[in-house]
């Protein structure tokens, strides 16, 4: 027993190593002068100096600004939508039968498997008709396709863990169904609702597919990094990186408990 | 009477997400199935396939072999990392924390980190191997990674390793800690050592989310676009690379169709393998 926790403990530190390395690096080229890292056929692997010269120049680099600034828009808006969308959904699936309910969630988690380039490129053609192209309001409609199954779900989940007597209460006490949610369900779910938003926010951070192809001159922040990395022109763009990483690692770690396994199955239980 | 009349008025609740799904997706995919088959003259025809027949074959097996590599890499690096985390050793909460930290970071940023560790020169993966001697023993002065399509696919499979092993081993995690402990107490009362523990009680007991994992990564890593096009660019293309460059230049727009339905095809084809195989119960014993 003894010996199999050593072998574990050797394993878990060589893959946490791993797992470690890039973000090191990613942190070590943003605070190291340049001299040090890209000027160098075997760039320094560790701290020998440090500057913020790199977060300097790059913050001084409007060109990167905007788009951070549209991608946490963008972000928003997916997450808001997300929340008023799934919120519905799962408050009506949760009402109706679950044989029903359950293939509405299946019909929505198959939508989520069509390959994203397949549905953009159309959706591109009509967003030009509808003046969506190149806008806030057009990504974020799209990113929303990759979150909402997850979302519904998610707020199902929250719905169903409720007492089924709790609405009737509030009814009898005289609420509507506006005032009930109001004051007593939104409170309830506040959980639910806040993974959703999260999670939701995150997915449209880090989405790049449906970026791309809908708005290409007005970028997201992952569409311009690809510009600049395919320009060959990192040095600016990898502080930025870092600087735009860091709040989402902060919300994966804090969200690490809820992150079970069956939100991110979009409960497919075994 | 009464109770369906309830019914209908909560369908009403669903109807605006079901409505935003079907029209913003089942119906884009399905005009781009019917769309692959109008060739630039407007005639109804396979054209659009015959033409890019080559590529599209090409980059149909660079794909699949990207697709399962990554996917088997993932797979046994996720239930090491799951059985690992489920020994609740000291330091697992810290170890816990780091072997997420992936999955925060954007698929553009880590395809970033990536292509500047794996770059040919002034890479930090070569610059490893020099601090380690071994570029010295070789008389080279650094490894081009992306020397032939092979070594650049390896790339971008490790990146994607890196990136998406934390979800399978979470999903994983869920399945071994649903594990009865007193099973495995059972078995090695009864002599089983810790690997015929595993063949016989872990892993039968793990399918289920080894098949759910594998539904799950597998079309999104038939999917993968960011990380390849980051980097290596169209060499080789895989398909979703070949759809994007198909698509960026005008004159091949509706070849791009072509491809997309391809890749359609087989994502469709996987999910159902997949759900045949494996998870064919899961969605009714729910």
């Amino acid at each position: 027993m003894k010996n199999s926790n050593i072998l574990s403990y050797i394993l878990a530190i060589i893959l946490a190593i791993i797992f470690i390395y890039p973000l090191y690096i990613l942190i070590l080229i943003a605070f190291e002068p340049v001299s040090l890292t890209f000027d160098r056929l075997y760039p320094y692997q560790l701290p020998f100096d440090f500057t913020l010269v790199n977060f300097e120049s790059s913050i001084k680099d409007l060109s990167l600004i905007t788009p951070v600034l549209r991608s946490v828009v963008v972000a928003f808006i997916v997450a808001i939508l997300a929340i008023v969308l799934s919120t519905s959904a799962g408050y009506g699936l949760n009402k109706i039968s679950s044989k029903f309910s359950n293939k509405i969630i299946v019909l929505m988690f198959f939508a989520n498997m069509l390959p994203a380039i397949v549905i953009a490129i159309p959706i591109s053609v009509y967003f030009i008709k509808l003046g969506l192209y190149d806008n806030v309001f057009g990504i974020a409609l799209a990113q929303e396709l990759v979150v909402l199954p997850i979302s519904t779900f998610i707020m199902l989940g929250g719905f169903r863990a409720l007492p089924v007597d709790i609405e009737n209460q509030t009814n009898i006490d005289g609420a509507n169904l506006l005032s009930s949610f109001r004051y007593v369900l939104v409170p309830l779910i506040r959980v639910p609702l806040i993974i959703t938003f999260l999670l939701a926010w995150m997915t449209s951070w880090d989405e790049f597919t449906y970026a791309i192809i809908i708005s290409p001159l007005a970028p997201t922040f992952p569409v311009s990094l690809y510009d600049y990395v395919s320009r060959g022109d990192p040095f600016i763009s990898s502080s930025f990186a870092l600087l735009v990483t860091i709040p989402v690692i902060v919300i994966v770690v804090f969200l690490q408990k809820y992150l079970k396994g069956e939100y991110l199955t979009g409960g497919m239980k075994a | 009477m009464f109770k369906n009349h309830t019914n209908y008025k909560y369908i009403l609740f669903v109807l605006p997400a079901l409505v935003y799904v079907a029209a913003l997706s089942f119906f884009p995919a399905a005009s781009v199935v019917f769309l692959s088959f109008k060739t630039p003259k407007g005639a109804y025809s396979l054209g659009n396939y015959y033409a890019i027949k080559g590529g599209l074959l090409k980059s149909t097996f660079d794909t699949v072999i990207v697709s399962f590599g990554a996917l088997l890499i993932q797979l046994f690096f996720a239930i090491l990392i799951a059985n690992i985390l489920i020994k609740s050793l000291k330091g697992n909460k810290l170890f816990s924390t780091i072997f997420i930290i992936p999955y925060g970071i954007s698929t553009v940023v880590s395809a970033f980190i990536f292509s500047l560790i794996f770059s040919a020169v002034g890479g930090f993966a070569n610059s490893t191997l020099h601090s380690l001697g071994l570029l010295h023993l070789f008389g080279i002065a650094g490894v081009n990674w992306y020397a032939t399509q092979y070594t650049s696919m390896g790339i971008v499979m490790f990146a994607d390793f890196w990136k998406n092993t934390p979800l399978i081993a979470l999903i994983l995690l869920g399945g071994l800690s649903s594990i009865d402990p007193a099973m495995m107490e059972a078995a090695s009362v009864d002599g089983a050592g810790s690997f015929r523990r595993f063949i016989h009680i872990v892993l039968p007991n793990l399918a289920p989310y080894i098949a759910i994992a594998l539904l799950i990564r597998g079309v999104s890593e038939f999917n993968i676009f960011a990380l390849p096009l980051v980097l290596i660019g169209y060499h080789p293309s895989l398909i979703n690379t070949l759809v994007y460059e198909y698509f960026t230049s005008i004159s091949s727009v509706d070849y791009s169709y072509a491809a997309a339905t391809i890749l359609l095809l087989i994502i469709v084809a996987f999910a159902v393998l997949v759900i045949k195989l494996g998870g064919a119960s899961n969605y009714e014993k729910q």
